[in-house]
């Protein structure tokens, strides 16, 4: 109990110290400036021709170089932006941002914002140590591997110029996986169990989805509204759709054996059939919201485009189809593959009692 | 037939299969989960307050989400209350973060996608991005709280006889068990939400500190640190509220 304690202390320390060393890094390639007057100068109602109505706003200041050979200059700048802050935004007095210099004039590029994805992260490590105790540092090891394995396979995915997308993504899944469960669980039936279950729900969601995509001629899939495509969308949508859905199938098959597990320790005789229905019943109970958790992930990230495509006067059906069709298909496909693993777990698990059987 | 309706109707029948009835309404919490994410964009558009909306759509998405996802109601009732608090405490943590990351808006990335677009849409942007932040961490906060409640009350039906302290070990392995992977469940859900805006980031050659200050990557790289915030604090909420009508009978 005192050495958690005090790990939290040394965590929340540190991660302080390094948010505030973070804070007053001045040390970028790009100039770095913090603001050290502004006001408001004009507001101008404007109107655009959907007829929304918004207001532009002037900022003027001054601020003061932190980096560069201009270092310790003060310089002026003008910020315009409008209320909405769609593509534009509202700066404040004491925010250090990066700048673009011209003479002796400044015009503000972005908002410095390192330093909080350090404090979140400080805090995202201290509940993870406080609530998994000796296991946290499995916890960080596996989002470690994980963040490592998606960069090689972005490498990889580039290095093939997104040819044989599903070659690359359903390896890298194989890999995700094995790697996930030999970290947070270690080597042994449970685990093994799982990842069969894992990898048997993910290739059969998956190859069916791809049958009934290959079937109906991929009809009514809108590549063209994959975002931020730098290669062909489609390559994207089938790697986006096979790593999106193996978590939830890594988590769903974890759940069923875990429970299913608990449940004959504490009751070794049960019966093959009262097995099955208490593998079918956590799954039922799991399948519903695990679905809704990959949907609105993928639904919430369409969400500023979809209000503004609709803001603009565009029809329910064309904003559909050009902001939330994909993210659609995209559920679906994860949908299958959860509903899928509910059977395939409970007869995966069958292996751990036949085990338990054994043992008596 | 198009790809969208013959996977809606593959995953109708196969849900009906494995879920019996139960499966069926999972099956219509999900259609009617979409609709409510349409309408609350309709809604926005329509020049609705966008604080309002939250207010009124974020605890009926719990109730939709857990209560038609879920045919126990003993377990939908223990994950709604433990999934509201929670909500309610990340909220709290979204407000706080984005408020010091200023990342208001669409990113640059997304300039193509905005040409002909309004720039100016009489919006507030600010306060559809604490929207975005909070409905995706919903499903993750609900889902971790149905598997813990689920395991739970199935845990106590099996063995009516437990001890206080061998309920809270048991739970304790359980939730590290699950946390361990519904984290991995946010994980590569937003992996395969932003593969290629990671690619993009790759390809064009961003340095570390530009994609660390980066408005989209800051978005993301927050809302994927709030939801598992969420999930992990599910794990004693859920024990304690599974618990906590035991005492009383």
């Amino acid at each position: 109990m005192q050495k958690k304690t005090l790990s939290l202390i040394i965590i929340a320390i540190l991660g302080l110290v390094a948010t505030v060393t973070i804070y007053f890094r001045t040390n970028y390639t790009e100039p770095l400036a913090v603001i050290t007057q502004i006001k408001t100068t004009t507001r101008t109602n404007e109107k655009d021709q959907y007829d929304n109505r918004d207001q532009q706003i002037t900022q003027t200041g001054t601020l003061k170089l932190l980096n560069t050979n201009q270092r310790g200059q003060t310089l002026t700048f003008t910020n315009t932006y409008d209320r909405s802050q769609l593509v534009n935004q509202r700066f404040q007095q004491h925010q250090r941002v990066f700048v673009q210099v011209t003479g002796n004039k400044a015009t503000i590029n972005n908002a410095k914002r390192d330093w909080v994805l350090v404090l979140a992260v400080t805090l995202l490590i201290l509940l993870i140590v406080q609530i998994m105790a000796q296991k946290s540092y499995l916890v960080m090891l596996s989002l470690l591997f994980n963040i490592i394995i998606f960069g090689i396979t972005i490498r990889l995915d580039i290095w093939r110029n997104g040819t044989n997308p599903i070659l690359i993504y359903s390896l890298a899944a194989i890999i995700f996986a094995v790697g996930s469960f030999l970290i947070f669980q270690g080597w042994h039936l449970k685990m093994a169990v799982m990842l069969l279950s894992t990898i048997s729900a993910l290739l059969l969601a998956f190859a069916l989805s791809y049958g009934i995509m290959a079937v109906t001629k991929e009809k009514g899939i809108t590549y063209m509204a994959v975002a931020y495509a730098t290669q062909s969308p489609r390559s994207l949508f089938l790697g986006q759709t096979l790593l999106g859905v193996l978590g939830a199938v890594m988590d769903e098959s974890t759940d069923i054996v875990t429970s299913l597990n608990e449940v004959l320790e504490h009751r070794p005789d049960v019966s093959t059939k009262q097995f099955w229905q208490s593998g079918l019943a956590i799954g039922r109970e799991i399948m519903g919201p695990l679905i809704n958790v990959l949907f609105l992930i993928f639904m919430a990230d369409a969400l500023p485009m979809t209000i503004l495509y609709l803001r603009d006067n565009n029809s329910i059906n064309y904003t559909f189809t050009y902001t939330l069709s994909l993210g659609v298909i995209q559920s679906l496909i994860s949908a299958i593959g959860i509903v899928l693993t509910v059977p395939i777990a409970t007869l995966a698990s069958l292996l751990l009692r036949r085990k338990q059987v054994q043992h008596e | 037939m198009s790809s969208l309706n013959v996977l809606l109707i593959v995953l109708l029948i196969l849900i009906c299969l494995v879920g019996g009835t139960a499966g069926l309404k999972s099956f219509f919490s999900i259609i009617i989960n979409f609709l409510l994410i349409f309408l609350v964009a309709l809604l926005i558009s329509w020049g609705a307050n966008v604080w309002f909306t939250i207010i009124c759509f974020v605890p009926l998405k719990l109730l939709t989400i857990i209560y038609l996802g879920t045919h126990d109601t003993k377990i939908a009732d223990r994950a709604f209350r433990s999934s509201l608090i929670v909500t309610i405490l990340i909220t709290l943590v979204i407000l706080g973060l984005d408020y010091l990351a200023q990342a208001i808006g669409v990113g640059e990335q997304a300039s193509e996608d905005l040409i002909g677009m309004s720039m100016a849409p009489g919006l507030n942007y600010a306060a559809i991005g604490i929207l975005v932040a909070i409905f995706s961490t919903l499903g993750a906060i609900s889902e971790a709280a149905v598997a813990m409640s689920a395991g739970l009350i199935e845990l106590k039906k099996q063995k009516q006889d437990l001890s206080h302290e061998a309920y809270w070990q048991s739970a304790r392995n359980m939730g590290q068990d699950i946390l361990g992977t519904a984290i991995n469940t946010i994980l590569f859900g937003f992996f395969g939400s932003c593969l290629a805006l990671f690619i993009w980031y790759t390809r064009l050659h961003y340095t570390f500190s530009q994609i660390m200050n980066d408005k989209l990557f800051v978005q993301e790289a927050l809302v994927i640190v709030d939801s598992i915030i969420g999930v992990l604090l599910i794990v004693p909420l859920a024990t304690w509220v599974v618990n906590r009508p035991t005492k009383q009978n």
